[in-house]
């Protein structure tokens, strides 16, 4: 039963390994490279046409291939700063990969190792909580005075930040940039963020009634998107026609400043699709699962409270777990009122003639420094050892 | 996981090469080589360009090859990633059980850094969520941490202060703090060979409880015979080397039960048993999903969740006849043998007479219904 299925729990940190940004940031100076391979081979290409055609002499040649030699060590620099992304997201992947592997080496629920790696689990819940809500100095500070740094997405959410603050301002080329970014991976997702980003940079001129420029704008980014948003690209269109302040359904709607929001909330949900983050923070999704199994109708009754249960305590968790299902049992546990140890053959439980039962080792354990009297706690009523029976739960 | 930091090490090992003999070194290398030989013999312009053509393309070639190479492994890397994580963990929520709970969620994340002595934490996230920490809670914590804080130094005082202060609320909680402190203390001295000393402090303190430790006062009075060799003798156990760790986990215990709080922080509680419940939380709701029935609108999960001890707070009695939950309008009933299960059952054995003799399904013995009596739990 203590016993921990490592398997189960490793299925749920799929957010915990930054495959994506790994991957991305190898990719980075790969691109470049590429590039100016292209470039270079058709620089070449020139040099030697123009030199066979005469229209360049070897001391000219000779200068254009001092000016490649030039252009390739400025990139070699330029690539130095790209390496410095490349090198958190490798050693990130590196740390967290062995963070894995040491829970995999941890064999009881009860151990000392499993109560350590669940506090680091719960303190990069709580980061990730509060990255999300913009806390970010609270998470900062957690991260450094734990040395968890390596094991949160600070930086991650600093970068989106940026793009939704601009997207705020209500601009839209951050974000469209970042689009550019993660292109391929966008299409894996079929995300239409940067179609609404094109309508909504369409929306904004039209709102100015710059008419010419919207149209040119429409010419050269709406009409890629051709095949699979028609009816988008003629509603948007048809703002030409009517003036921002019309109440005339879609226009007042597409016109609607309100759609700026929708467009944060859409580049969320793709920027956390990509990573593999879940929707809602892991906090809210780990509790509901914890007080859920926690729940029981007894949380809620006042004389069957017990301080150390979170559900039971009404102003906090309790509060959270009202709509949440109860716990489900088809397995007997009795615990303890007295000592709160469960009963089992070890610790038999015991009534007392009023009915109300407790463990045998509180019971001995009262009765022995009480002259062998035992005091009922929820009753009051008095009884001697010798009076209580056994009970037994099948 | 050993799989994967294999997959890890060998796109590393990769990229590492491929940075040592960097791609922008080597066509510089080929594009200078061009150059001095042109500078060297002008009339070889055409023969040394298209020299540099084909030279260019041989390290392209290669460049894009060592690239392909990490980019295979890092796609077969991720496969295997996206392959062994695997949990849909949104299937088994409720996105909306929290809705505008918001802040009573940021208070307990606040007093939970509070009581884990994170005090400054604790103030800064207050700050960035707009909270106010109620200052009671703070100084209790406080106060709490420094005795903690002195019992690390084997400071004892601050602690015995505190518990003489509390002695009747604790001894209504039947805990053995005060006592178990002053025998650390008494332990103290007597370790530190000021046998004189030890035996006026036992005086001073112990008298009080006489009655209820009594065989523990004899024996620590009894350790000072064997002061000198006691780790090997009968009374050993008096300096086991863990005592520290226990009494201030018993300090802490009664400290937050004194304050009517738990002793571990309830978000803590929480998020660890929601750790280990989530995978079959999640296996249920794809189950449920394929049979079309929404479980978070039910009253109660489907299957049952496996605690641990230490976090079963509430006695659960599922009747062994009918396997459903006790409630109180059907609680749990003892027969005569001792055995308990639910009145509704109990009413089908004795088919509704009370004094209807029937067997215990569980042991050879008879009762009767009348005899079967409430059990409280």
């Amino acid at each position: 039963m203590n016993k921990i299925n490592h398997e189960q729990l490793l299925s749920l940190e799929h957010p915990f390994i930054p495959v994506e940004k790994f991957r991305s940031s190898l990719r980075v100076s790969q691109k470049h490279i590429e590039k100016e391979i292209a470039t270079l081979t058709s620089t070449v290409s020139e040099i030697s046409k123009k030199s066979v055609q005469g229209s360049m002499d070897p001391k000219q040649v000779e200068v254009a291939l001092e000016a490649i030699v030039t252009r390739l060590s400025t990139l070699k620099r330029k690539l130095k700063d790209t390496r410095a992304e490349e090198t958190l997201y490798s050693q990130r992947t590196k740390v967290r990969l062995q963070h894995l592997q040491e829970f995999t080496a941890i064999p009881t629920l009860d151990s000392d190792d499993f109560a350590r790696w669940s506090r680091v689990r719960l303190n990069r819940i709580l980061i990730d909580y509060m990255l999300r809500d913009g806390f970010r100095e609270t998470a900062t500070l957690l991260a450094k005075s734990e040395h968890i740094e390596d094991l949160v997405d600070i930086e991650l959410f600093v970068q989106s930040a940026k793009v939704e603050q601009a997207l705020m301002r209500q601009s839209c080329a951050e974000c469209l940039q970042w689009c550019k970014e993660n292109n391929s991976n966008l299409k894996k997702i079929k995300s239409t963020l940067e179609f609404s980003l094109r309508e909504q940079e369409f929306i904004e001129l039209a709102r100015e009634r710059r008419s010419q420029e919207a149209i040119a704008y429409a010419k050269k980014h709406l009409t890629p998107w051709k095949d699979t948003h028609l009816k988008e690209i003629s509603h948007v269109m048809g703002l030409l026609a009517f003036p921002p302040e019309t109440k005339c359904h879609p226009y007042k709607r597409l016109y609607d400043k309100s759609r700026w929001n929708d467009l944060i909330s859409q580049f969320r949900s793709n920027n956390f699709a990509l990573q593999f983050f879940t929707p809602e923070p892991l906090l809210n999704v780990t509790l509901q699962a914890g007080l859920s199994a926690l729940k029981t109708p007894m949380c809620y009754q006042a004389d069957h409270r017990n301080i150390n249960c979170p559900v039971c305590d009404p102003d906090t968790l309790g509060a959270l777990a009202t709509d949440l299902p109860l716990s489900h049992h088809f397995n007997s546990s009795i615990v303890c009122r007295i000592s709160g140890q469960i009963m089992n053959e070890d610790n038999l439980p015991m009534a007392l003639p009023n009915g109300y039962v407790y463990s045998y080792n509180a019971l001995a354990e009262i009765a022995s420094v009480n002259n062998g009297k035992i005091t009922c706690p929820r009753t009051g009523a008095i009884y001697d050892i010798t009076q209580v029976k056994k009970v037994f739960i099948s | 996981m050993e799989s994967f930091i294999k997959d890890y090490d060998k796109i590393i090992k990769k990229q590492r090469t491929l940075e040592t003999n960097d791609p922008l070194d080597r066509l510089i290398a080929v594009v200078n080589e061009a150059k001095e030989k042109i500078r060297a013999d002008p009339s070889s312009v055409t023969s040394s360009l298209a020299v540099l053509g084909k030279s260019i393309r041989t390290v392209s070639n290669g460049i894009s090859e060592e690239q392909k190479e990490i980019q295979s492994s890092l796609s077969k890397y991720s496969k295997a990633i996206d392959k062994k994580f695997t949990a849909d963990m949104m299937a088994a929520i409720n996105p909306h059980a929290f809705d505008n709970k918001e802040n009573i969620l940021r208070s307990t994340i606040a007093m939970h850094f509070i009581r884990q002595g994170n005090f400054e934490i604790g103030d800064t996230f207050a700050k960035e969520a707009g909270l106010t920490v109620p200052d009671s809670m703070r100084h209790q914590f406080m106060e709490m941490f420094d005795i903690v804080a002195a019992l690390k130094e084997d400071n004892l005082e601050p602690a015995l202060q505190w518990a003489t202060r509390h002695r009747s609320g604790l001894e209504k909680r039947s805990s053995t703090l005060e006592f178990k402190l002053h025998r650390q203390r008494y332990m103290q001295l007597l370790m530190g060979r000021q046998v004189q000393e030890a035996i006026a402090y036992a005086r001073k303190n112990f008298a009080y409880f006489g009655t209820r430790h009594t065989q523990e006062i004899f024996r620590l009075m009894c350790s000072i015979i064997y002061m000198d060799h006691i780790k090997s003798s009968p009374y050993a156990d008096l300096i086991a080397t863990n005592t520290n760790a226990d009494i201030q986990h018993m300090f802490t215990r009664d400290f937050c039960s004194l304050i009517g709080l738990s002793c571990d922080s309830p978000l803590y509680v929480s998020v660890t048993v929601g750790t280990q419940a989530m995978p079959t939380m999640i296996k249920m709701a794809s189950i449920m999903k394929a049979k079309k029935t929404e479980w978070s609108q039910q009253q109660e999960l489907p299957v049952e969740i496996n605690l641990t001890d230490d976090t079963k707070f509430h006695s659960i009695f599922a009747c062994p006849v009918s396997k459903e939950q006790a409630t109180e309008e059907n609680p749990p009933m003892m027969m005569g043998c001792g055995h308990v299960i639910c009145k509704e059952s109990l009413q089908k054995l004795c088919r509704g007479s009370s004094n209807l003799r029937f067997k215990c399904p569980y042991c050879p013995q008879e009762s009767m219904a009348s005899q079967a009596k409430n059990v409280y739990f």
